[in-house]
């Protein structure tokens, strides 16, 4: 049950994160349908950032000599590159939607052709291969908490301690933070409430002195940053810290999370949840880093193993159909704003 | 003076305007892939300035490419390259074809993959199960052919239908699709008698067509090309082309689907049936990139990597760029998908005779697709000052009637919108008076 | 008082010899208006006087190539809307400016909130707006949605916005077009109480009784020039239309006493489910069209009508009752069927449903057309014959473009637009015409070429079937009136015999008949 939780929740929270990405661009009147290349994007450069601190031997240091509050900080300032670089990327996005007007359809498809193209156009280069891996240990012996490292007693065995303080990344529970914070911004400031009305009637926005190519750029850099940082959580959690310009459809799960939550946080938190089950069942049969006690839970299932992996795709379509008819999308998204037709 | 009113006239075309800014993405898609080929080359260590020079240099002329000598890139003419470039041209044409048709009316077909593998998992059965000892292979290659169509023109009016009754974004549907067309065509070769046990180190493939006696016949053309693949199948692809522009441009029911597109309430309302036709366009689809790849894997030297559920036919998706470059227009798929497996041909060479390798295409590639997505400024920028005068002041002389008028329609692309410069129509009604 | 020394500035506003050029177009020539401090102000014009062109000027939208504007006497510069807002110039758009998902209260202090930290302070914002409801009379609910509320209710929101932001200046763009007669006496009564309290109104209309009705003064304007401006008293309607068109107008249009013949379209119990609520948005209407006659539904925007219209075309499904037309039962025919049975239909939207605007202009004419047997040949298109019957109707219908029957439709004036949908179905010569707001944002002259396009088709004996918001039109136009209330036909009126006010009445819920026996 631990096992399943905490597997659970590392499929979850990059959905999440993303999924909460897509809905401050598209909140502000941007379809963001880049998420994916921009993951990819965000999971390269994470990557990449790890293996060349270490290759400068900047964290061996604390890793000897087992300071792992330095390895942690580490990794935060890792996830915050990741975030950075995803919004700059982001900002091709927010060029073409808002100052040319282009179809943002077609320039998220763009990003998303363009991310996997350079990165593994730099992969091959730097490490002649089609993986880009940490330098050395993998992702779990550097940045994994264990209970050992929070002082807690190797015996001490319990439901919390286990699933919430056991084997489990900070980075999901900088997440969650990051996430709750996102949304109360959203709903209860100034910022949020200028940022909806740009999403759903930008011309009303723009008659009250609000400037609406400036609130959309700034939908969509957060939403690169986030989904820039969501990309490295995910490489970290799922894929042992390893970027190889594909995070298997991650991008456009969200974004369907992200309408099955009608562009609210909560029901999104819900979703994801929900999908990060099935993700996870789905996964957990192709992974091979799963660690020794949970595995025999799944084993046991003993169906097809393509089974699981076809079934979160076919369950999105399905979610899709039968939520459609309630989903309300931001009225004004996807339309270039025309100052002119007010 | 008359000469100069005659070129002023072929500026104005509509039609030279859409090829200048289609040439304008390719030279820049180039400018970029060459950028970044210098960046690399400046700041990685194990590559120097003469490779990032070679690099450019093949990026643009692989296809005559004819090796190296003595240290140094040779360039000429290149039969086995050109032969190879109308080989691999042929899928692109066709996937390309297929995201166009559903551009038409107004769906971005981003489903090609799925489609495109639903065409060959069904062709590859049907040419390998039919024992050709029993029925002439010719008979078989047929039936392959049209079977592979018929099983991606129903996975494609999957997403079609979902779009048409319950109206889900046909971007998210197509890209589940995809996933799940990955993992069903695995799931069915994975316990299929098709896996090559034959040779030994080809187990993670499907036997060649050839295996069955199957293979499309070369038409002559392997001994215009010698050492190369190609064969009759871009003549197909070619006809089927023509075939799409005809039905596009001058039958009622293109008339029916490009109205779908282009203002779905006003087709309805005009008692066409919308639905029928998002349907009918996005199977159209389906059955163009499932040719692409029932023709791929036809021409008998080619075998198919079944476990291919972590990853979607590349074809597929460089259907999006063929389209887009050719603004969706059937004759001008031709063109551009040929365009695009030069650089095809271009990577080859360059991950053969250089450190870079062929990603660098698909660089350009995403460059000139990001560059289609507003090419109608680009097409502005190209039809001059004069116009452009008109448009500086985005402002619309008779906004009396505009906050009705220039309302654009939730579907309406960026395209159409940007068309609707009001400035632009108050030199249309003055003009009309 | 920081304006004490401009007291004496009889002005609050002044907009001087204001000229505003677009490329082939002189939207403003030399344009003056003076706005009283305290007066209410009628701008008067057609559709494409350059109204909207004066205002955006005033709100610093545009930079007119000559002319001042002044306030209090001093000259200002107004480069953007923020600095119209900095003077204190409040503008009520035609087309609300509102947030649908949003809550009152939320519109209301949307772009001038008050925060700590980032954060709203709702609370305070609140106890202002419910001050300012108080103190003029504009009683909402702060924390129903927009969506949920009424148009009128919504014109109560953009005037709170402007009195929450301080406005002294507030304008009303064709504030009465959405407004039913009894809204319309509340709202200027409120412009009144406003006046009362100090603030400046400028009241755009074409409409010449509100403005003979609420206005101190008028400014008339005609293509982009100024005709004059004089005292409301000193006026009369006639004298204000000639202004406006710049020669005699009729008021009236000129019909002979209809002559009904056989019943062409007859409806019976007829519904039609709401994609707002559960129940039915159009409930239990029975009414008959004959040849020959005009009949007009009539209603505030947003009582079924929308709907009546889709279901009965075709476009949307009904939930109960019959259609007849012609004889034939249509009731579940697709809308092809119906089509060719014999309804035309002119749609509420040109934009959404009449044209394909990315088709030229001949595409558009064929598009009821373009399967008979004339414009194919075994489904290819003969585009000979397409090019022969557009040119046909453009000459018949007069129907003006840039470059003929290859013109792109979305670049064709909305005049001209409407006149091209009219032409393709009224030259299908079928015995049922559907049109709906057939005159909606034309000027004068189009609107009357429109309204004797349909009497000569009544006179040929079509049964026409009118769907209309303009009141004036209504009364105009039809023969019979239909006054559709939440979905049911609640009155059958004579246009000869009643009045507006009545009419007004019917509209708004107040009266209704019990009209069962007419289908008998």
């Amino acid at each position: 049950m631990s096992f399943l939780i905490r597997q659970t929740l590392i499929y979850a929270v990059p959905l999440m994160i993303v999924a909460l990405a897509g809905v401050f661009a598209e909140r502000s009147g941007i379809i963001n349908l880049a998420l994916e290349g921009i993951m990819i994007f965000g999971a390269f450069v994470g990557v990449l950032f790890v293996r060349v601190m270490q290759q400068a031997g900047v964290f061996d240091v604390a890793k000897e000599m087992s300071n792992y509050l330095a390895l942690q900080g580490f990794m935060c300032l890792t996830m915050l590159v990741a975030a950075l670089l995803g919004a700059v990327f982001s900002l091709l996005l927010a060029f073409a939607a808002i100052n040319l007007k282009a179809d943002q359809t077609i320039g998220g498809t763009a990003l998303n052709l363009l991310a996997p193209a350079l990165v593994l156009f730099l992969i091959r280069i730097i490490a002649n291969q089609n993986t880009l891996q940490m330098a050395s240990g993998d992702a779990a012996s550097w940045f994994m908490i264990k209970k050992a490292m929070l002082g807690i007693d190797s015996d001490t065995s319990n439901f919390f301690v286990d699933t919430f303080l056991n084997k489990v990344y900070l980075s999901t529970y900088i997440c969650i933070i990051v996430f709750i914070v996102l949304s109360i911004i959203l709903y209860k400031t100034r910022f949020g409430l200028r940022l909806r009305s740009c999403g759903e009637n930008p011309q009303a926005a723009d008659s009250l002195g609000i400037n609406v190519v400036r609130m959309r750029y700034t939908g969509v850099v957060i939403s690169g940053a986030l989904a820039g940082m969501g990309g490295f959580v995910y490489a970290l959690t799922t894929t042992n810290c390893s970027a190889n310009g594909d995070v298997a459809g991650f991008g456009f799960l969200a974004l369907a999370v992200m309408i099955f939550g009608n562009w609210k946080p909560l029901n999104i938190a819900g979703a994801s949840l929900l999908f990060g089950l099935f993700k996870c069942i789905a996964a957990s049969y192709s992974s091979i880093d799963i660690n020794g006690d949970g595995i025999y839970g799944l084993t046991t299932i003993g169906l097809n193993a393509n089974f699981y992996r076809l079934l979160p795709y076919v369950i999105t379509l399905l979610v899709l159909a039968f939520t459609s008819k309630n989903s309300r999308a931001p009225k004004a998204e996807g339309v270039p704003y025309d100052k002119g037709q007010r | 003076m008359k000469k100069d009113g005659k070129l002023a006239a072929f500026w104005r075309k509509d039609a030279t305007r859409t090829v200048m800014a289609s040439l304008i993405s390719i030279l820049i898609g180039l400018a970029v892939g060459a950028v970044v080929i210098l960046i690399t080359g400046l700041t990685s260590e194990s590559l120097s300035l003469k490779s990032a020079w070679e690099g450019i240099q093949l990026m643009v002329l692989g296809l005559f490419s004819t090796g190296r000598e003595a240290g140094t890139l040779t360039f000429g003419f290149n039969g086995t390259n050109i032969g190879n470039m109308l080989f691999r041209a042929t899928p692109l044409i066709l996937t390309g074809l297929s995201v166009a048709v559903a551009f038409k009316t107004g769906l971005f077909n981003i489903g090609a993959p799925g489609q495109y593998l639903a065409g060959t998992a069904a062709t590859l059965f049907i040419a390998l199960e039919i024992p050709s000892s029993v029925v002439p292979p010719w008979i078989i290659w047929i039936l392959a052919f049209l079977g592979g169509m018929a099983a991606g023109a129903v996975w494609g009016a999957i997403p079609g239908m979902l779009k048409a009754f319950l109206n889900i974004n046909e971007v998210l549907a197509c890209i589940m699709t995809n996933w799940i067309a990955a993992n069903v065509v695995t799931w069915v070769f994975d316990v299929s008698n098709l896996k090559n046990v034959v040779e030994n180190t080809k187990t993670g493939y499907i036997y060649k067509t050839t295996y069955n006696n199957v293979q499309t016949p070369k038409m002559g053309l392997d001994k215009l090309f010698p050492g190369s693949q190609v064969n009759g199948g871009i003549i197909i692809a070619i006809v089927l082309a023509i075939l799409v522009y005809i039905i596009l441009t001058k039958t009622t029911f293109g008339y029916e689907l490009k109205a779908c597109g282009a203002n779905r309430y006003a087709a309805k309302y005009a008692g066409i049936k919308d639905k029928r036709s998002i349907v009918l366009s996005m199977a159209i689809a389906g059955a163009l990139a499932a040719a692409a790849g029932s023709l791929y894997y036809l021409s008998g030297n080619t075998e198919f990597y079944w476990s291919t559920y972590q990853s979607l036919p590349d074809a597929g998706f460089t259907g999006i760029p063929v389209a887009l470059l050719a603004a969706n227009n059937p004759i001008g798929v031709i063109f551009t998908a040929l365009f695009m497996s030069m650089l095809d041909i271009a990577g080859l060479q360059l991950t053969n005779l250089t450190a870079y390798n062929e990603y660098i295409t698909d660089v350009i590639i995403a460059v000139i697709v990001y560059l289609s997505a507003f090419s109608l400024v680009i097409k502005m920028w190209i039809s001059g000052r004069k116009k452009r005068a008109v448009a500086t002041t985005d402002a619309p002389a008779e906004p009396e009637t505009l906050g009705e008028e220039t309302e654009p329609a939730p579907e309406q692309t960026a395209e159409a919108a940007a068309q609707t410069d009001a400035a632009e129509e108050a030199g249309k009604e003055a003009s009309e008076q | 008082m920081p304006d004490s020394e401009h007291t004496e500035s009889e002005y609050i506003i002044e907009m001087l010899h204001i000229t505003k050029e677009f490329p082939g177009i002189i939207a403003n020539d030399d344009i003056t208006l003076q706005l009283r401090r305290g007066e209410i102000h009628a701008l008067l014009g057609e559709n494409g006087a350059g109204k909207s062109t004066l205002m955006s000027v005033l709100f610093g939208l545009y930079q007119p190539e000559a002319g001042e504007i002044r306030k209090n006497g001093q000259t200002v510069k107004i480069n953007s809307p923020n600095d119209a807002t900095a003077l204190h110039i409040g503008m009520v758009h035609q087309h609300f400016q509102l947030v649908e998902v949003f809550t009152v209260l939320d519109n209301i202090i949307l772009g001038a909130e008050d925060t700590r930290l980032g954060f709203l302070q709702k609370k305070e914002a609140r106890k202002r707006v419910e001050a300012l409801e108080e103190q003029y009379g504009l009683h909402v609910d702060l924390d129903a949605k927009i969506e949920d509320i009424t148009v009128g209710m919504q014109q109560r929101v953009e005037i709170l916005k402007m009195l929450y932001r301080d406005n002294e200046i507030l304008i009303f763009d064709e504030p009465t077009a959405v407004l039913t007669p009894q809204e319309i006496e509340e709202l200027m009564h409120t412009m009144r109480n406003l006046t009362k309290e100090g603030k400046s109104i400028l009241f755009i209309s074409h409409k010449l009784n509100e403005i003979m009705e609420v206005s101190d003064r008028v400014t008339v304007l005609r293509k982009g020039k100024y005709v004059g401006t004089i005292d409301t008293k000193a006026t009369s309607k006639e004298e204000l239309s000639r202004m406006m068109v710049g020669r005699p107008v009729q008021l009236v249009v000129e019909k002979g006493p209809a002559q009904p013949k056989e019943p062409i379209l007859m409806l019976e119990n007829f519904s039609v489910p709401s994609h707002l609520h559960k129940g039915d948005a159009v409930k239990d209407v029975s009414f008959t069209v004959h040849a020959g006659e005009i009949v007009c539904v009539a209603g505030i925007d947003g009582n079924g009508q929308t709907e009546f219209v889709q279901a009965l075309t075709g476009l949307e499904r009904s939930s109960g009752g019959t259609i007849t037309l012609c004889g034939q039962d249509v009731t579940h025919a697709s809308i092809r069927s119906r089509s060719q049975t014999g309804m035309s239909h002119i749609p509420e939207d040109r934009h959404k449903h009449g044209l394909v605007l990315d088709y030229t202009l001949e595409q558009n004419l064929v598009l009821q057309k373009y399967y008979e047997p004339r414009f194919q040949n075994h489904g290819f298109i003969r585009f000979d014959e397409v090019r022969a019957y557009a040119e046909q109707l453009i000459e018949q219908y007069d129907v003006r473009s840039g470059q003929g029957p290859v013109t792109i439709a979305r670049s064709m004036s909305g005049g001209n637009q409407q006149k091209a949908i009219v032409a393709r179905e009224i030259d299908r010569d079928l015995p049922l015409i559907v049109a709906v707001q057939p005159t909606r944002g034309l000027d004068v002259g189009a609107i009357e070429y429109i309204h004797g396009q349909l009497v000569a088709q009544r006179d040929a004996g079509k049964a026409v079937l009118l769907v209309s918001l303009e009141l004036d039109e209504v009364m105009n136009l039809s023969d019979r009136i239909l006054v559709m209330y939440e979905g049911e036909i609640v009155g059958e009126l004579d246009p000869k015999t009643t009045t507006v006010e009545e009419l007004g009445l019917y509209m708004a819920g107040a009266k209704r008949q019990n009209r069962k026996e007419e289908s008998a």
